[in-house]
């Protein structure tokens, strides 16, 4: 599981009478990964596409632009069409359905721009609307010159000034003023300079109306909402076309895409006049069933060969990927979208999946810690389910499933309901309970006093005797001062082992890949100087400096530090200890963001109890009057929806971080990401057979 | 009088509390101006090749350790060191 599928490398080799059944099977069989020709090889040169590869094209084309124009995107299907039914509709739906489509999409465009256009000539003719003059009066004159616009004073005595002959025509109406001035062309000039000392600004007039300016106004106005109501129905009726039509167009578009992958793919392969050679690589327990199908398909004129491994690391040697297949239970595979988000494995590497499946929501749960908020969330998450069926969202709504559950079992651990129970147990027994700041004379037993309370007759379970609290461990009150040590030393722990395991592996990958020099000098002190720095803490803690632990400890990481300046980057392997150091320490927010969101959810319970009820009600602690308790409970609602909020976001990107920063550093992708297995083929989603 | 006020152990736990606030505060404002930069970086990268999303979190989430390092600080301060026991 920690291994990605083992691979195989295949030539495929035939005659060119044969290429078209062969691609058939092995479209159909979808498992060759094809390893494109390069075109190195002299006596092979590219094939050429076969059969109505660029009708297919065209095709598509037309349809791409036909989904585009109705805003239909790639979704999960609905209903399935068999290939003869979709054959059968194909033509209706590149022809009649997508003229339509496509002349209904260029009407509304054209009508777009109509709309715009009159809308702005509207606007632009409003200032002038109390002019007593008709549209087609303002211009087109070869004697006269025309000044229409608005200006900010009165020009009439201004123009009669310079130019004797003058007709200004004025009107004011919406806080501008309009003015229309004809002057002989030679004075043009001279007036315009008037004017634009009247602070005149031109309008252009619109050449189409004609009439009286207010009526023209009215027209574009009612032309322009007319165009509107006709743009309504052709929207609908492109919305009619895409309900009736969406499936059969992915279908169809499902079918051409195949059709076209299909003759396209001798662009792939290397080909003389009379053969082509097929290569690629599958997985090793496919290559029998791949050589039977492809014989029969041919009738024997094909020969199906495997690379011995030595041929096959002598193509690796030269720039050949070996594609990777990740191999996990279903259970764990939604986890490759976090493998994936950073790399994918290369194919002598360690898939981490399966680690971020144990530790991530382990992580998740040791952060959010509430059954409340651990169930909500699996509510919302199932929710969430039915309406997002893409299978990326299904693999992040998957990874929250399992995360949440955590939450749940960490929420009982810490009796946490809504957060610590504690105060429930106050709010609801009256039981005595120690306030969070009553605790100044004995800072030691912050918040201890956790009560027998709400766990009832079953009172608390685990070790007892801790050092801190009274009865035995659990429910652990998350804020009290001896479960932040305990679960400090959790966090550390958690990060040694999560560390170590990373560590491991990149000795194993460094082998793999045959360094040993890294494997023993780089990776080995690592592991060493991170388990025993951590166990040399558990020493100081438990025994003080004399303790052989601490001792030992010290004796170990000295020895790693002079391995590392041993190894192959020298005294600067040994700069990288405090980035050692502060991995570890990283884990401790681990413990923080959860104390963080504790210690909201734990403020809004005792906002509303303790505050806001009582004080709605008089000061009174007992017998809270309805609109005490509706105003508190609105307040809770709102803080802990935040809190909720939060409190998924952060204990998801955390760990993401830890394995990311903490983790992969030590063994992943260290020599660059892999490729994925995409095999020639297609996974027919709307096609049915 | 001033040595009075101060081996009041009231007073000391509140300055405790303060210098636990100020440890965690300043290395989160350091940890925020050093990811900013980062992540605008990162965003325009992801623009333009979306693939790129998982290296760029890791990159912008390196900084983040800074505030856990002045968390370790106050949880010591406030939790473990007890100088008046």
């Amino acid at each position: 599981m920690l291994r990605p599928v083992e691979m195989s490398r295949v030539v495929v080799a035939g005659s060119n009478k044969v290429i078209e059944p062969v691609i058939e099977k092995l479209h159909d069989l979808n498992l060759l990964h094809v390893v494109n020709y390069s075109g190195a090889d002299e006596s092979f040169e590219m094939g050429k596409p076969i059969g109505k590869a660029s009708e297919y094209a065209e095709q598509l084309i037309k349809l791409r632009s036909i989904e585009r124009y109705l805003d239909i995107s790639d979704k999960m299907p609905d209903k399935q069409f068999p290939e003869s039914q979709v054959l059968s509709q194909m033509d209706g739906i590149l022809g009649n359905v997508g003229d339509d489509v496509i002349a209904t999409a260029e009407r509304i465009a054209v009508i777009d721009n109509d709309v715009k256009v009159k809308q702005d000539q509207a606007k632009s003719l409003k200032p002038l609307a109390g002019l007593p003059l008709d549209l087609e009066l303002l211009y087109g004159y070869d004697s006269l010159a025309a000044f229409v616009g608005t200006a900010a004073s009165p020009v009439e005595a201004d123009v009669s000034k310079v130019s004797y002959v003058n007709e200004v025509f004025t009107a004011s109406s919406g806080g501008a003023n309009a003015v229309a001035v004809f002057v002989p062309v030679d004075k043009a000039g001279e007036v315009s300079g008037v004017l634009s000392e009247h602070g005149f600004s031109e309008i252009s007039v619109p050449r189409g109306p004609t009439g009286s300016i207010a009526g023209a106004i009215s027209t574009l106005e009612s032309d322009a909402k007319r165009l509107e109501d006709e743009k309504v129905t052709l929207q609908k009726r492109l919305k009619d076309i895409r309900a009736q039509h969406e499936d059969i167009i992915l279908s169809v578009d499902e079918y051409l895409s195949i059709q076209s992958q299909k003759a396209e793919s001798p662009l792939r392969f290397a080909s003389t006049d009379n053969a082509f050679v097929i290569d690629g690589w599958l997985p090793t327990d496919q290559y029998e069933t791949l050589k039977k199908e492809l014989e029969s398909a041919a009738g024997g004129r094909v020969q199906v060969e495997k690379l011995e491994s030595a041929e096959a690391d002598k193509l690796v040697e030269t720039g050949e990927d070996i594609p990777t297949k990740m191999q996990n239970p279903s259970i764990v595979r939604p986890y490759e979208l976090i493998t994936r988000l950073f790399a994918i494995p290369e194919y002598k590497e360690f898939d981490p999946t399966l680690l971020i499946f144990i530790f991530f929501p382990l992580m998740f749960g040791l952060i959010l810690g509430d059954v409340a908020y651990g169930v909500i969330s699996l509510i919302v998450m199932f929710m969430l389910k039915r309406k997002f069926r893409t299978p990326g969202w299904q693999s992040l709504i998957n990874i929250v499933i399992i995360a949440s559950i955590w939450a749940i079992i960490f929420g009982f651990l810490f009796g946490e309901i809504f957060g610590p129970l504690g105060l429930w147990d106050y709010i609801f027994s009256g039981a005595h309970h120690v306030g969070l700041l009553g605790t100044v004379a004995d800072p030691h037993h912050v918040g201890i006093d956790f009560g027998a309370g709400f766990y009832g007759p079953l009172g608390r379970i685990g070790p007892s005797g801790l050092s801190g609290f009274a009865g035995a461990m659990f429910p652990m009150y998350r804020l009290a001062t001896a479960s932040v040590l305990v679960l400090i030393g959790v966090s550390i722990f958690i990060g040694v082992v999560h560390t170590g395991i990373g560590s491991i592996l990149g000795v194993k990958t460094e082998l793999a890949y045959g360094e040993k020099r890294h494997a023993y000098y780089e990776r080995l002190p690592v592991l060493l100087f991170q388990v025993f720095f951590g166990l040399g803490l558990l020493g100081l803690i438990v025994g003080g400096l004399s303790n052989p632990l601490v001792l030992l400890s010290a004796l170990v990481i000295v020895i790693s530090i002079v391995m590392m300046i041993k190894g192959p980057e020298g005294v600067m392997g040994a700069t990288h200890i405090p980035f050692f150091v502060s991995n570890l320490i990283s884990y401790l927010r681990l413990l923080a963001i959860g104390l963080a969101s504790v210690g909201v959810a734990s403020a809004a319970n005792q906002l509303a109890f303790y505050v806001l009820m009582p004080m709605l009600s008089g000061g009174a602690h007992e017998g809270f009057t309805t609109i005490a308790i509706v105003v508190g409970i609105v307040v809770l609602i709102m803080v802990h929806f935040i809190n909720l909020l939060l409190g998924i976001l952060s204990p998801f990107m955390h760990p993401l971080r830890l394995h990311y920063v903490e983790m992969f550093t030590k063994f992943y992708s260290q020599h660059g990401g892999g490729v994925e297995y995409s095999p020639f083929g297609r996974v027919r989603r709307f096609l049915r057979d | 009088m001033v040595v009075e006020v101060i081996v009041d152990g009231g007073i000391l736990y509140g300055l405790l509390a303060v210098g636990a606030g100020l440890a965690t505060g300043l290395a989160g404002i350091g940890a925020g101006v050093g990811e900013q930069g980062i992540g605008a970086a990162v965003v325009g990268v992801v623009a333009e090749e979306p693939g790129f999303l998982g290296k760029g979190l890791f990159l912008m989430l390196l900084p983040e350790t800074l505030i856990i390092f002045g968390l370790a600080v106050s949880l010591i301060l406030m939790f473990a060191w007890t100088p008046f026991a």
